[in-house]
């Protein structure tokens, strides 16, 4: 099997021209063609990166804003020898779904999460979310957003049993590597990835070169299982 | 085979018609007049996880139900609140779902240990949008049993949510039942479980797996068969009581607890009682054509009576019982003051 053979190709593909959300798919597709489980269904809720889970040719769930966490715990309870993953956004996953994120993290849910951080509410048109950066101005906050962003790591560190990664699609196959442990790993399992939207940060001056780019130059990958600094990859693991 | 006679309340009676339903997964989240049924069912083999909150309860169902899984909620009227977006969620991609309310007192957290009436329109339209729901109501123990199993028949039937009304005092209520022969047949699944396909569940409107949320026609096509597909469906579970008192030329309705209260009236007057509240039983129109007046005794500020007021086109008397008190007195003295 090919990675294209997961590409539901009647349905044409609504995210920008040059949206890093490409690469997150492809490299999806690439990491579950790999695995060669047929067993595998996606969940998602709302937002640009919440229509990604009708882009894979597999059953899949496209379910209501915020909820994709429990949508895919009451899948994986109901049959444990699926393999769930929530491919999802910041906002429907640290907004509106947050309470849901807090609480699988707790009970250790065997399901695999993809974050897909754009900092901003991208589909709606680019209202401030919970990982947009100190200062930024977006929609709703014009004079500059007063508050820090979410510190996603933080939130799922604070159990005992953990598995965090961060990783962007711009280093692919860090992104691989991060998503085939977290498919294997026996619990819940959380890929952050730094995948600024480019049509809301763009239109406030910068080319998707640009912003690529600062991400290119900005992090760097470690290997040695510890709490990430903020211009750090890796993986972060107990249990 | 002996017949044993029971001790058991209607929350208690739910629980035991669900798992003669075959029920294989329950999720909530703790709300008096319902916290019996989470409670029981965690001492079951059904798979079970009390959720974080009141929407993470109905979406686990959601998602086990589509994973194969005969599911199913219990709530109160702050938690079926917040459940309504699912709903109309489980409606649009077809999924089977009990959802059992145990209604109380009051809009906001009012009294929550005390029996009311009050979640009629939530239950028939809380969600947003256009969508229709079967909702049934038993009146006593053995039909919380009874119509447990009939709303997951309904529910699978219909692929669809069904809601199953039950009152604060119905469900904390103990009656002596013999359950033994009340079952009627299971149905089964018919809706293929995730891991077996290609398919896209979404919440979009859209035509076989791709959303199509820009064209009308494709919405109209894709309501009114949806719609029908549900109608149809009811058809197979008409429920209602008709009590004839041919002396009487005033018409009763009442359902759940307040038909057990009035029940004694019946030497006097006719009695209408909808154990299916939603669709609306269409005999109903034909049976109140034989009488001058129409009064409904519910525990809530007349939302049936709307419903059946613009269902008949005529008057409707309303014998209102608020804040949780029913008391057959109050009601005789309003009749006679209607009569």
């Amino acid at each position: 099997m090919s990675f294209q053979e997961l590409i539901r190709k009647e349905t044409p593909i609504g995210w920008c021209p040059g949206c890093g959300l490409y690469g997150t798919f492809y490299a999806a597709c690439e990491v579950i063609d790999e695995s060669n489980n047929p067993n595998t269904v996606i969940v998602s809720g709302i937002g640009c990166t919440g229509r990604g889970s009708g882009y894979f040719y597999l059953d899949s769930v496209h379910g209501l804003h915020g909820r994709a966490i429990p949508l895919a715990v009451g899948v994986k309870i109901s049959n444990p020898k699926l393999d769930v993953i929530v491919f999802s956004g910041d906002g429907d996953l640290l907004g509106i779904g947050g309470n849901h994120l807090l609480h699988a993290a707790r009970r250790n849910d065997d399901i695999t999460i993809i974050c897909n951080n754009n900092e901003v509410f991208a589909m709606t048109g680019g209202q401030v979310a919970p990982t947009t950066r100190l200062g930024s101005i977006t929609t709703t906050t014009p004079k500059g957003n007063t508050a820090e962003s979410i510190n996603a790591q933080a939130i799922i560190l604070s159990n005992k049993k953990h598995f965090y990664a961060r990783s962007s699609p711009i280093f692919k196959e860090h992104f691989k590597s991060c998503l085939k442990e977290a498919k294997n790993h026996n619990g819940f399992s959380f890929i952050e990835l730094i995948n600024p939207c480019i049509t809301n940060v763009g239109r406030l001056g910068k080319t998707p070169a640009q912003i690529f780019g600062e991400i290119k130059e900005k992090y760097k990958i470690i290997n040695d299982n510890r709490p990430l600094e903020d211009n750090e990859l890796g993986i972060v693991k107990n249990g | 085979m002996v017949n044993i006679a029971r001790l058991l309340s209607g929350n208690d009676a739910v629980v035991e018609g669900a798992l003669a339903a075959g029920l294989d997964f329950f999720s909530a989240y703790p709300i008096t007049p319902a916290t019996e049924i989470m409670e029981s069912i965690a001492k079951t083999n059904v798979k079970f996880i009390q959720g974080e909150d009141e929407i993470a309860a109905i979406t686990m169902c959601i998602g086990a139900s589509l994973a194969g899984s005969k599911a199913m909620t219990a709530t109160s009227g702050p938690g079926f609140s917040l459940k309504q977006e699912s709903i109309g969620y489980a409606f649009k991609i077809g999924v089977p779902l009990l959802i059992v309310c145990c209604q109380r007192v009051g809009p906001s957290t009012g009294m929550a240990t005390f029996g009311a009436q009050g979640d009629i329109l939530q239950a028939k339209h809380g969600s947003h949008g256009d969508y229709v729901n079967i909702v049934i109501t038993p009146n006593s123990v053995e039909e919380c049993y009874k119509y447990t199993i009939e709303a997951i028949n309904a529910s699978e039937e219909s692929h669809s949510p069904v809601i199953l009304l039950v009152d604060g005092l119905i469900a904390h209520m103990h009656e002596t039942v013999i359950l033994e022969g009340l079952k009627s047949a299971i149905k089964k699944r018919s809706l293929e479980p995730l891991g077996s396909g290609k398919r896209h569940f979404t919440g979009l409107t859209s035509k076989g797996n791709t959303p199509k949320d820009k064209d009308p026609l494709i919405y109209r096509e894709w309501y009114n068969a949806r719609k029908k597909e549900i109608l149809d469906a009811a058809k197979n579970y008409e429920f209602y009581e008709y009590i004839q008192n041919p002396n009487s030329d005033t018409l009763l309705v009442a359902y759940g607890i307040s038909s057990r209260v009035i029940l004694s009236l019946r030497n006097r007057y006719s009695i209408f009682r909808p154990i299916r509240l939603f669709p609306i039983i269409e005999e109903l129109e034909g049976i109140a054509k034989k009488y001058h007046k129409i009064v409904i005794i519910e525990m809530n500020d007349g939302q049936y009576r709307d419903e059946i007021q613009s269902f008949l086109k005529r008057e409707v008397r309303l014998i209102s019982q608020l804040g949780g008190k029913i008391s057959l007195a109050e009601i005789q003295n309003e009749l006679s003051r209607i009569d």
